[in-house]
């Protein structure tokens, strides 16, 4: 069987990834996850100068999900580039590094600090992380979308990934900006802004007030997402959002996503990018088909 | 004391789950020691063999997506068979909201996910008095403590080399009698058990940092010691006092986490840099034992 999936320009030795901001450095997963069979590794989003992140509380559990704040705590491009990404390097696995910029200057900058580094395999543009001001807007606007992501790519050869938000009202429009400025692929989706209160206390519970909901509660929103997408771009997608078995990797699959990234699952069953790896051969048997590629997007219509 | 990471990276934490474990495991006992206060047994000898105390592990009802996460439990005990391999873990628990009122409900042969031990553990502390001082539900770390510095119990895969102590004491405070959990354990063990309470039922009436204060008056240990969990306002009158009296102390955090390995970036906590600037530190990769002087409170 073989696993191995294209998106754009970029090829991976199998389509199970692991999502941003789920996965730590990667480093905190060695003893638990053998990190070397992943298809892809995205680490926690960097920014260009280190953020001390949000207050506490950082996340609180909902139904089936759970509502996270951090405010992408990091320690800076720099530090990453220096302490992280040689570790990342060593593993054999494609480093997909995640960015956020505060304006499109700055994402462009970022692109440019990255371009060439030994150990890259491509960068994903979070253009939609709910929890910090900026960033979030080119993802709500196809015109900055597209100029952001065809800004990035005229700066560096690596592949570039889109990763949009479904808080708009058509995240299709948005994919197809990022589609025009060049992207390799689109991932989707991020979070899906959500609250939670304490109404003995009259008090949010998160520090932030505002967080993005992730978990199985949200698996439907995404696939709806990638099926909505599916149909207006020809660009590969990357399907992420409450995926925590293989059968969720399979709908995604047919609903149009060539490869996904298991998010918040990390969080309650580490070992479950393993569990799926070692359940995708078979899941794809089942399906009839060779190859991961042959069962994108095979959805059938009820009519 | 468990090994630290030997990558010396500025940005890496101190302790990952590099030796940790996860697994299915089956429930052996979930019995009711006081009110709301239950002793749960699972087995799992792979994290039994290494956990040593101060650490915890990360428990969820398997199969199920709400409750979603796992929780963060401190090992209480291990179990050990007839011939003193450690193949079980106790922990304690308090029912307060969703996941630990079912977590009451499980009886013997239901399932665990757990995964495995995680945290750095107390730091083996050299001392001829330790004194512990607990909170309420704050009291589980402390009776594999207080066994290991009495030379009653050996605890981790390497062995931990503590220099024993004399005397071991828990000031133990609590709400009402009835919430009194475990102190025929403790007294077992050759623990000296001091207890206060907020109605005045039982013990001391009042703080148990009241009760902290009396037991620093007596002690005529030169290098005495003081470990502390609890709620974090008593932790931080417990740190306060211990700086006066020029004690060490060390308090095991109980911020909430969503991973419990150090992925999520929840469970931060403000800790003191040698700058004099404070930075978020991850509880589970960095604690949950802190020097109780570091913390920014």
């Amino acid at each position: 069987m073989d696993l191995s999936v294209q998106l754009g320009r970029l090829r991976l030795p199998n389509p199970i990834l692991v999502a941003s901001g789920t996965f730590g450095y990667a480093r905190e997963m060695a003893g638990l996850v053998d990190l070397g069979r992943l298809g892809g590794i995205v680490p926690k989003t960097i920014t260009q100068e280190p953020r001390t992140g949000n207050p506490p509380w950082r996340t609180v559990e909902t139904a089936a999900g759970m509502l996270n704040s951090i405010g992408l705590d990091n320690d800076g491009i720099e530090a990453f580039v220096a302490h992280h990404l040689p570790y990342l390097a060593s593993l054999g696995v494609p480093i997909i590094v995640s960015i956020a910029g505060r304006t499109q200057e700055e994402f462009v900058r970022m692109t440019g600090r990255l371009a060439g580094l030994t150990g890259i395999a491509a960068l994903e543009l979070n253009i939609s992380c709910p929890n910090v001001s900026g960033g979030v807007d080119f993802g709500t606007d196809a015109g900055s979308c597209e100029r952001l992501v065809a800004g990035c790519r005229s700066a560096t050869a690596t592949p570039i990934i889109a990763k949009l938000t479904p808080n708009v009202t058509s995240i299709a429009a948005i994919a197809k900006g990022a589609e025009a400025g060049g992207a390799d692929a689109i991932s989707l989706i991020n979070t899906c802004l959500g609250m939670a209160i304490d109404w003995r206390k009259r008090r949010p519970l998160l520090g932030n007030v505002l967080g993005g909901l992730s978990g199985p509660a949200i698996k439907p929103i995404a696939l709806r997402a990638v099926y909505q997408v599916a149909q207006a771009v020809k660009t590969p997608l990357v399907g992420i959002g409450g995926i925590s078995t293989i059968d969720d990797v399979m709908e995604f699959f047919v609903a149009g996503a060539s490869a996904v990234q298991l998010g918040t699952v990390n969080f309650y069953n580490p070992k479950a990018s393993m569990e799926v790896l070692e359940a995708l051969p078979g899941a794809l048997a089942e399906a009839g088909v060779k190859c991961t590629a042959d069962v994108v997007g095979t959805l059938l219509s009820n009519r | 004391m468990p090994r630290s990471s030997t990558e010396r990276n500025p940005l890496h934490a101190g302790y990952y789950a590099d030796s940790a474990n996860q697994a299915r495991v089956p429930i052996v006992e979930n019995v009711r020691l006081a009110r709301d206060t239950y002793r749960m047994r699972f087995e799992c000898p792979e994290i039994a063999k290494r956990i040593v105390p101060g650490q915890f592990l990360m428990v969820r009802l398997a199969g199920l997506n709400d409750p979603l996460l796992g929780r963060p439990l401190a090992l209480y005990d291990t179990v050990c068979d007839s011939v003193g391999k450690p193949i079980g873990i106790d922990i304690v628990y308090l029912t307060v909201g969703k996941m630990t009122r079912r977590l009451a409900q499980c009886v013997a042969g239901d399932e665990l996910d757990v995964w495995g031990p995680l945290g750095n553990g107390f730091p083996a502390i050299a001392t001829d008095h330790l004194i512990m001082v607990a909170g309420g539900i704050g009291q589980t770390p402390f009776l594999a403590l207080g066994q290991e510095y009495l030379g009653r119990r050996v605890y981790g895969a390497t062995s931990r080399s503590v220099q024993s102590a004399h005397k071991v004491t828990l000031c133990y405070g609590i709400r009402s009698a009835g919430f009194l959990a475990g102190v025929a354990d403790f007294k077992k063990a050759g623990i000296d058990v001091r207890l206060s309470s907020d109605d005045g039922s039982i013990g001391h009436p009042g703080f148990v940092t009241e009760v902290l204060r009396q037991v620093l008056a007596e002690t005529s240990s030169e290098n005495r010691a003081v470990v502390c969990c609890g709620p974090e306002p008593m932790m931080h009158a417990v740190a306060a006092l211990c700086k006066r009296e020029n004690t060490r102390c060390y308090v095991s955090l109980e911020t909430p986490m969503a991973c419990g390995i150090g992925i999520c970036f929840s469970c931060v906590t403000r800790v003191r840099q040698p700058d004099g600037s404070w930075d978020y530190k991850r509880t589970c990769v960095e604690g949950p034992i802190f020097d109780a002087h570091k913390i920014e409170w």
